[in-house]
């Protein structure tokens, strides 16, 4: 039975040498000349986070505006500028903080696209600043014993020009959703380089870093929608 | 691939920096006054104070038929004095505490505490027959006695 199947390719590979020595003589193959081009300009957005969560919660309000600009394939150099009212409520303090900040850095585009996409997903680095005021509204001593009650202190005291440096790290996903209309959710673990503390008290919040850690670290979350301006095509 | 690398690192991050500053841990936040007891005539060796009751003025007991050689109470921390009354056995020594107080930022969950200076103690020397020392700049921890009293 496997001598008439070996036979038979035997036949057809005669058949195939036969056929192609004659195509070759008409055609040639044409070389794939298709390149996908993607987009390179500047992105602006804003986040839409803040204010959502400013409308929900009575302690926050905040506003971002981020951008980026492409620089080469995989490399976007980043900004966000935006403005933060936080209050911070803790067991024995009751402070505000409200400022502005800037953020200057870069994305890495990790993902390697399929065809015409520009989608992303990103590791990026930020140098954070910000400039903020942080009223500490009132407190109560703790004086860890109801023997001797104490009473809460109502006598605000503000810190007016405080200021912090940050370092951000940075990881996301960029989604094209329409046409050079970008959706992107991005975390961001922060480590505090300096901060400038009020008299007799310390700063919790940040404008931009967000809460500050007792290690000198913060998280952040970011969730942007933005619009790219495409300058050219390569 | 990457993905994976990338949530992993984020994962590790995250886990490893939370920490507990939500919980205040440290106890107490504010020190208190400790008292030690000493015998008046061989003032090295500690003497139990029998059937000892504590209270200070106007407020209700916090020691109540005690037998120790140390207690720590707390002082009022609205006021520039806390008077205590300390009866052993039916006799009651009331002994004043005077001082300043100020606020100390020691952290998020543990807030502000009060620091005691200035302190100065007072006696009417009923079974107490001593105490030292009579005074102290600042009173900011507990780790020791503050102040030795004698009977």
């Amino acid at each position: 039975m496997y001598k008439y199947f070996i036979s038979a390719f035997l036949f057809f590979v005669l058949v195939d040498g036969f056929s192609q020595a004659k195509e070759t003589a008409i055609t040639e193959t044409k070389k794939d000349t298709i390149i996908y081009k993607s987009a390179y300009g500047i992105r602006l957005g804003i986040d839409i986070s803040k204010p959502i969560l400013g409308s929900i919660s009575d302690s926050y309000s905040g506003f971002e505006i981020v951008g980026d600009y492409r620089i080469s394939k995989r490399f976007f150099v980043a900004a966000e500028l935006g403005y933060e009212e936080q209050n911070s409520i803790e067991d024995y303090t009751d402070s505000s903080t409200k400022g502005s900040y800037a953020k200057l850095g870069f994305n890495y585009n990790a993902y390697e696209n399929w065809l015409d996409m520009n989608n992303e997903i990103f590791v990026g680095y930020r140098y954070g600043f910000s400039l903020f005021d942080q009223t500490l509204n009132s407190f109560t001593p703790n004086v860890n014993s109801s023997y001797f009650p104490a009473n809460s202190i109502n006598n605000p005291v503000t810190a007016s020009s405080l200021n912090a440096h940050w370092s951000e790290f940075i990881f996301g996903l960029k989604v094209e959703t329409f046409k050079n209309l970008f959706v992107s959710a991005s975390a961001s673990y922060k480590v505090l380089m300096s901060v400038k503390e009020p008299e007799k008290f310390k700063t919790l919040y940040a404008p931009g870093f967000n809460r500050i850690f007792e290690s000198s670290t913060g998280f952040g979350f970011n969730y942007t929608v933005s619009y790219l301006i495409s300058f050219k095509k390569k | 691939m990457k993905k994976i690398v990338f949530l992993f690192i984020l994962t590790l991050i995250i886990f490893s920096a939370c920490e507990k500053d939500d919980f205040c841990t440290k106890n107490p936040v504010t020190p208190n006054l400790v008292l030690r007891f000493y015998d008046t005539n061989s003032r090295g060796t500690l003497k139990d104070v029998s059937a000892l009751y504590v209270w200070a003025e106007g407020k209700d007991t916090i020691f109540k038929n005690v037998i120790t050689d140390s207690i720590y109470i707390p002082l009022n921390s609205l006021a520039n004095e806390t008077i205590y009354n300390f009866s052993k056995g039916n006799v009651v020594n009331q002994f004043t505490i005077k001082y300043t107080t100020q606020d100390d930022y020691v952290s998020r969950s543990c807030g502000f505490r009060i620091l005691f200076n200035e302190v100065s103690f007072e006696s009417n020397t009923t079974w107490i027959k001593d105490f030292t020392p009579k005074a102290l700049t600042t009173i900011d921890n507990q780790n020791t006695a503050h102040v030795q009293i004698f009977h």
